[in-house]
């Protein structure tokens, strides 16, 4: 089966100023692609090249087998990171209208929106102008606009920036819900939590190249690992030092400790049993993104993600 | 452009762009605009709503010398306007034969004449005449003196006019200024002894002052020639017989009594052309103007990087050019309806002269070039706009960019009186070959029978302009949209592609 995206040594400069340097990945057939980095780390600027929106100075895209152009047409669902609608256009009207240049036929589109709307709980958005909607409504309008012509393959850029949680909730819904029925999806984001719980697979960007590109266990793999341990024994803490890569104790008395890459925890359970050591708590901490982040490109540029995150809306466009 | 049109894609952004418009109150209110003026301007005339009364005024004349003939000096112009009234209907309705009978019935007989000799010939024609309204009523001073007269004009009082109450506006007082033995009562001769106030609460009215100027002007003329021994009359007289002037035209195919005279009919052409000009323009002007803020509300909402994704940026720039082209002859179809319409009345109802010299002025040159250079000048504008939209950031930026380009189409509108008043000028030839302008120029220019091969040269080079402009705007309208650039990023882009491209 046909890859739907393969960047290939993608490189873009605006004003002599680096945007991509060099970036290369492949989206295989099925796939769900978090696409993160901190604001101009080049995500809209290497999904504008994936679209053909604009060329790369060097490197090659190909969109289906082909460079992009009219061969994608109706493929493809693009959500562009601002929003915006016709001012005066209802919502079935907005819907319709990106269905049917995506293909659709006149009353199949308008069926497919009607049938959307009230899906997602916009029954009385139908006739409603855009431009008395809230922009959580006409955002979802906008989504439901790209996706309306049931596409093979989704990019969607920054989708649940602007949203509120309830909203963020529905689009997510969404996502899986395209995601099992066997379609591609790249989205770009600042909200790792989405792409922990979402992603197959992540592709890291900072300041215009690709620092990670993986599955999100993978990514998780390079979070470090976290303990809290506890136990009445006060040679606990004599114990765990050779397998802590930093370790502090709380008040309670129990030690949160950062594992050393290859300490395993078995080997430190050994230990103490050996010791005599009776432990009243063992909890291995899960390993998140931001962590894993924060190991690959630095914390400062993991808290610029994170301030992306917090300013929603505020997008990482180069 | 390169790559193949998707026409069905194109005709659903055309549609879109179409239908924004149309379903909006804003469409519709002007649509039916001049419907709805010409609804009420019937209406007022069968009303005959009255929306500037007459002022009722009065003429207090110590000397006893001047009144009644300023008053008939009013009446005397009041009858010439409404005879005039009737004669410029005469003269666009009637033929020259019979405009000039109506105008020798209208000397002996007044307007009211003319009136029924305009129904004589155009059943119901000099009914629809609707002559001006009286705007001063002369009324008796109601008070000897101007003190009293004063507490009228502060409407303390009021005067009797035909059994009923109304407010006096004001009075014009010719008094002696000086002591004057004389006991010649020629006006003439008083004129050197009268002081003239006009008294009024309204201080903006001026009517009776200037009426009573001229009045008192001719007087002193009249004085003047009479010391000289010679009458105003004399002088009126030798005047006319001055100069009998005759327009004639040596390329005109002499049919009739006329000759190869000159007539109003043998200018028909000319204004027609004239107004199909205009009408070509303000179809320009407005299209180029909705493509433009169109772009630059899907630039500025992001709609066009969606539509990107789906659509080639040729068929949006094709599409907006066919959806606002629909939108524009939309919005000209109440002209149109009213133009056709009332030409179609005058070949059918009217005079056959008339008629006649119209039908001579859609020649098939207009036929052709009119459609022609519309579709040209639009495209070629339209582009233009578009490209323009494509670099705004606002609507600011928009006003700011295109400035120079609406400069120029106002001056193009400039060719067109020339193309009446001098469709040889060299200027006007040069605007008819400049593709900016030749949309213009070429349809002023066709009264004039320029050469076939003239005006299909020109319309081959707007025509090759307006292909490269259509790709110049693809180009600017990837560039602009796609990049975020404006005015400057564009220059840069101009520079580092164009000049590069070119020293390559």
């Amino acid at each position: 089966m046909t890859s739907p995206l393969s960047i290939l040594n993608a490189s873009k400069s605006f004003a002599g100023k680096p945007a991509v340097k060099d970036v290369s990945f492949t989206v295989n057939p099925g796939e769900i692609i978090g696409f993160l980095g901190p604001n101009g780390a080049g995500k809209t600027t290497t999904l504008r090249m994936a679209l053909g929106l604009i060329k790369p100075d060097s490197g090659s895209v190909s969109l289906f087998g082909h460079p992009p152009g009219a061969q994608a047409f109706g493929r493809i669902g693009f959500l562009p990171e601002e929003r915006g609608l016709y001012k005066k256009q209802t919502a079935r009207e907005a819907i319709a209208h990106l269905a049917r240049l995506n293909g659709m036929k006149g009353k199949a589109a308008f069926r497919r929106a009607d049938e959307m709307l009230d899906r997602y709980g916009l029954s009385d958005a139908k006739r409603k102008k855009n431009k008395d909607m809230s922009k959580g409504m006409a955002q979802k309008v906008q989504l439901l606009a790209a996706i309306a012509h049931d596409p093979e393959f989704y990019i969607l850029d920054e989708p649940f920036s602007g949203l509120d949680p309830v909203n963020q909730q529905v689009l997510e819904s969404i996502v899986r819900e395209i995601a099992s029925g066997g379609r591609t999806i790249i989205f770009s984001t600042h909200v790792m939590e989405h792409a922990e719980r979402l992603c197959d697979r992540i592709i890291l960007m900072s300041g215009g190249q690709k620092v990670f590109d993986g599955s999100t266990g993978d990514a998780l793999s390079k979070a470090p690992r976290r303990l809290v341990i506890a136990s009445d024994n006060a040679a606990l803490g004599e114990r765990l030092s050779p397998f802590a890569a930093d370790m502090r104790r709380d008040e309670s008395g129990a030690y949160h400790m950062v594992l050393e890459p290859n300490a395993e925890t078995h080997n430190l359970l050994e230990a103490c049993v050996a010791g005599g050591i009776k432990l009243t708590r063992f909890e291995p901490k899960p390993q998140s993104l931001h962590e894993a982040f924060v190991a690959m490109v630095g914390e400062d540029v993991t808290n610029e993600m994170q301030l992306g995150e917090d300013s929603l809306g505020v997008g990482g466009r180069v | 452009m390169s790559e193949r049109l998707n026409i069905r894609r194109a005709l659903l952004i055309a549609r879109r762009d179409y239908l924004g418009y149309i379903k909006t109150w804003g469409f519709w209110i002007s649509f039916f605009l001049p419907f709805i003026f010409g609804i009420l301007a019937v209406v007022g005339s069968q009303l005959d709503l009255d929306f500037e009364p007459p002022r009722y005024e009065a003429v207090f004349d110590e000397t006893g010398v001047h009144s009644r003939a300023l008053i008939a000096r009013y009446e005397t112009r009041f009858n010439e306007r409404e005879e005039r009234a009737v004669l410029e209907i005469g003269k666009v309705a009637l033929s020259e034969g019979d405009a000039a009978a109506l105008e020798d019935i209208i000397k002996t007989g007044g307007a009211k004449a003319g009136k029924s000799f305009l129904n004589g010939k155009v059943p119901g024609l000099g009914d629809q005449v609707k002559l001006p309204e009286r705007n001063l009523i002369f009324v008796d001073p109601p008070a000897a003196d101007i003190d009293a007269l004063k507490t009228f004009l502060a409407h303390e009082k009021t005067v009797k006019y035909k059994g009923e109450d109304v407010v006096l506006n004001g009075v014009l007082h010719i008094k002696a200024a000086a002591k004057n033995d004389s006991k010649n009562q020629d006006p003439a001769e008083q004129i050197a002894a009268v002081e003239v106030d006009y008294w009024s609460a309204q201080i903006n009215a001026f009517e009776l002052p200037n009426l009573a100027k001229s009045y008192f002007r001719d007087l002193a003329e009249t004085r003047y020639l009479q010391s000289g021994q010679l009458s105003r009359d004399g002088l009126k007289e030798s005047r006319d017989k001055a100069l009998v002037f005759g327009a004639f035209n040596p390329a005109k195919i002499s049919t009739g009594e006329g000759g190869q005279k000159v007539t109003q009919l043998d200018r028909m052409p000319y204004f027609v052309a004239g107004i199909m000009a205009m009408m070509l323009w303000l179809a320009v002007f407005s299209g180029a103007y909705m493509l433009l803020t169109s772009m630059l509300e899907e630039k500025l909402n992001k709609l066009l990087e969606m539509m990107l994704a789906s659509t080639h940026f040729s068929e949006i720039i094709v599409g907006k050019l066919i959806g606002v082209a629909a939108l524009t002859m939309t919005a000209m179809l109440p002209y149109l309806v009213i133009g056709i319409g009332g030409v179609i009345a005058i070949i059918l109802f009217g005079d056959a002269e008339t008629g006649s010299a119209i039908k001579q002025a859609f020649t098939w040159k207009m036929a052709v070039f009119f459609p022609l250079f519309l579709v040209l000048g639009y495209l070629f504008y339209g582009a233009l706009f578009i490209a323009m939209g494509a670099l705004a950031e606002s609507m600011q930026d928009a006003q700011t960019i295109t400035t120079p380009i609406v400069i120029v189409l106002t001056l193009c509108v400039l060719v067109v009186p020339m193309g009446i008043k001098n469709p040889d000028s060299a200027i006007l030839i040069f605007a008819s070959w400049f593709p900016l302008s030749a949309p213009f120029a070429a349809i002023a220019r066709l009264p004039s029978d320029p050469p076939f091969w003239e005006l299909a040269l020109s319309a081959g080079f707007l025509a090759l302009l307006s292909v490269g402009v259509i790709m110049l705007a693809g180009r600017v309208f990837r560039y602009g949209v796609l990049s975020g650039a404006g005015v400057k990023g564009a220059m840069a882009w101009i520079k580092r592609v164009i000049f590069r491209r070119k020293s390559a």
